[in-house]
């Protein structure tokens, strides 16, 4: 009889127990999995929004832009330097652009935004602006035309709740109005048809056209072809006006950004803001923005730049949404670190009853011969299988979950969906897939089950052989 | 040939704020072939007496040897073993492994002393035909009587071939037809194993069969008597 195989008898000698064990460790594991990939697939998503549609993973800058982030503090772009910058091999482009406030009027309505210039074509090497751009629109007259068309049931008394909703892709519009692929041969030219939404992108060379984040076009209800008013204040307080034609719409994931968000060609914001040649960043687009990647490439290009001016990452770009990701984080660390304790008073409970229970047999089996340490191992390897079962249940259990959760993120709608956007947040959770996370929740089982083990292997070896036998 | 020697023994216990002297100056020899009971009432030592000779329990003062090993010279470790390899165990309460079947617990010693597994399988199966229970090979704990689960416990004990048996209580928990069955096989090992057993008992039954009566009175022999039976 080997060790391992009667590790596994005495591990089924109460079925009851051990099940019941195994599945509290499976609970543990495969609520804090989901749960963790819902927080980390939120925080990967609002970085990656931030970072892929606004602030890029690298922005050259005025050393003092990042405390005082005003016109006075705007630098001349040195062709020569972008040169030389973009010749490290990391960096796709180096965009120069103009980042300001104003105030934004459309009829009688009035919004402070934030004005973007950008060079419409290299635009795109650094950011992702011009895929952004609304193509199709659930406006009030759309969701009105297609109520009359014949529906799914489930769709035709939900379709409201996307009132405002914009998408660049028609795929986006069947995934978000959870249309089944069976339906979608018949409803993707119906949805076409009622939801096609006007614009484009800006052109190179183009002057006085805008485009703006679908938010703002709701609120100053200004669509393509309709003309916004942008006053504001210009480089050591000139005065900034000008009159422009939005020439599309693009939905931002952030809604922050999107309600804010008015972009024209560089050429456009420097005479706005009486700014020539200058900028008040440039989006370094780069090939590989893992953390060490990160790192090396700013001090390299940080070198380049020398003392006049600053590389900024993204992280201290986003330093606000970064300490309240954090702090999201901490108080996710302390749910799931509740739950872990649960679990491991009941694992302490079913080692405590255990080597209760099996106390005479324990002194019988050192009695006629088994060492103490090998009766440690075989315990301790009870424990251990155990542990692992409803660890690996919950891992296994836990993945459909969140491949599901990855591809089609959960979306809300309707209320749930505007307390979202007022927190500045999109409405959508992905979850993140198995990464290292998946390892972490793993260690804190095996730790739980070191512990209840170390525990067990302790009182082996304390065992008196006689009061054993007489219990 | 002496298998046991147990010279001027003493064991005292302070568990409690009394002292308590369970074993008092005790000097005895068991021979190969031994068929002895230790008797007396209840708290006059037998136990303890037995876990001293069986290595679990160290004594005060005195000195044991047995097989010619010095028990007091052994560590825990060493003393583990030293059971393993020289003494067999029978339980008042069977203590056989709930998880194996029969053959498995009467195999199981062996198997901590790395026997072939031919060679652990035919000692296996002339034990259990030995106490009769040739048909229950593959029988759990749980599937035989209190009888048949003490017959394999004394096959398990056997199955080593230790220097002596240690039996404390066995027959306490069985019924009269049980205790002759397991008296019979008991006698039985030792004439034809020619295997030493060492009882501790209150039962007539068991006293009546043993060839050597010793008595222990408030931690102390007080008689010690070879009897006429015959095995």
């Amino acid at each position: 009889m080997k060790d391992r195989q009667l590790a596994w008898r005495n591990l089924w000698r109460n079925r009851k127990r051990t099940l019941i064990t195994a599945a509290s460790v499976f609970f543990a594991i495969f609520f804090a999995l989901v749960m963790r990939s819902f927080q980390l697939g939120t925080y990967d998503k609002m970085y990656n929004d931030v970072i892929r549609s606004y602030s890029g993973y690298l922005q050259l800058q005025h050393p003092s832009y990042l405390d005082e982030p005003n016109l006075d503090n705007v630098f001349t772009v040195d062709p020569e330097l972008v040169s030389r910058l973009e010749q490290d091999p990391n960096v796709e482009a180096v965009v120069p652009r103009i980042e300001s406030f104003a105030l934004a009027a459309a009829g009688n309505r009035t919004q402070g935004v934030m004005v973007i210039g950008v060079e419409p074509e290299r635009e795109s090497k650094a950011l992702n602006i011009r895929n952004r751009i609304v193509r199709y629109k659930l406006t009030t007259g759309a969701i009105e035309a297609l109520k009359g068309e014949d529906l799914p049931g489930r769709l035709e008394k939900n379709i409201e709740l996307f009132t405002g909703e914009a998408f660049t892709e028609p795929k986006d519009l069947i995934s978000v109005l959870g249309i089944s692929k069976k339906d979608s041969a018949v409803l993707l030219p119906l949805l076409r048809n009622h939801t096609s939404f006007p614009g484009s992108y800006l052109s190179a060379g183009e002057s006085g056209s805008v485009i703006i984040g679908n938010g703002l076009s709701d609120y100053l209800e200004a669509v393509p072809g309709d003309t916004i008013v942008l006053i504001g204040q210009g480089y050591h307080g000139t005065s900034a006006a000008g009159l422009y034609v939005v020439k599309g719409v693009v939905s931002m994931p952030n809604p922050e950004i999107d309600n804010r968000f008015v972009c024209l060609t560089l050429d456009d914001a420097r005479w706005l803001y009486g700014a020539p040649d200058m900028a008040t960043s440039a989006i370094i687009g780069i090939k590989d923005g893992g953390d060490k990647e990160l790192a090396a490439t700013q001090q390299r290009l940080g070198a380049i730049a020398g003392e006049d001016l600053a590389v900024r990452n993204w992280k201290e770009m986003n330093a606000l949404l970064l300490n309240q990701m954090e702090a999201d984080n901490r108080s996710g660390a302390i749910m799931i670190g509740i739950l872990y304790l649960v679990i491991a008073f009941g694992v302490f409970g079913t080692v405590l009853m255990m080597m209760a229970e099996r106390r005479r047999e324990f002194g019988m089996l050192v009695s006629i011969g088994m060492r103490k340490g090998r009766l440690a191992a075989i315990v301790g390897l009870e424990m251990l299988l155990m542990g692992i079962i409803g660890m690996i249940a919950g891992v296994i259990a836990s993945l459909p979950i969140v491949f599901l959760g990855h591809a089609r993120p959960l979306r809300f709608t309707g209320e749930m969906a505007r307390m979202y956007e007022d927190y500045g947040f999109d409405p959508v959770m992905p979850m993140l897939l198995p990464d290292t996370f998946y390892l972490w929740q793993m260690a804190v089982v095996l730790l739980i089950l070191a512990v209840a083990i170390a525990f067990s292997i302790r009182k082996i070896f304390k065992m008196n052989v006689i009061n054993a036998l007489r219990a | 040939m002496k298998v046991v020697e147990i010279n001027e023994v003493e064991k005292t216990y302070h568990d409690t704020e009394v002292e308590v002297r369970a074993v008092n100056g005790v000097t005895l020899s068991f021979e190969k072939g031994d068929f002895a009971v230790i008797v007396g009432p209840s708290g006059s030592g037998k136990t303890t007496l037995l876990n001293l000779i069986g290595g679990l329990d160290q004594p005060t003062a005195g000195e044991i040897i047995v097989a010619g090993h010095r028990l007091s010279e052994l560590k825990p470790s060493e003393l583990i073993d030293f059971r393993m390899e020289h003494v067999g165990f029978v339980f008042q309460s069977y203590n056989l492994i709930p998880v194996l079947t029969a053959a498995e617990n009467v195999g199981f010693i062996m198997s901590l002393q790395k026997w072939p597994k031919e060679k652990r399988m035919a000692r296996t199966g002339e034990l259990l035909e030995a106490v009769g229970l040739a048909d229950r090979h593959n029988s759990r704990p749980s599937q035989l009587s209190g009888g048949q689960q003490q017959r394999v416990a004394v096959a398990r004990a056997l199955a080593p071939r230790p220097e002596f048996i240690l039996a404390d209580e066995p027959t306490a928990n069985l019924d009269s037809k049980s205790a002759e069955t397991l008296l019979d096989i008991m006698e039985k090992l030792n004439r034809e194993e020619e295997m030493t057993f060492i009882f501790s008992t209150h039962d007539v039954r068991v006293m009546k069969r043993a060839r050597r009566v010793i008595t222990l009175e408030d931690g102390k022999v007080v008689s010690d008597e070879r009897t006429n039976h015959t095995v």
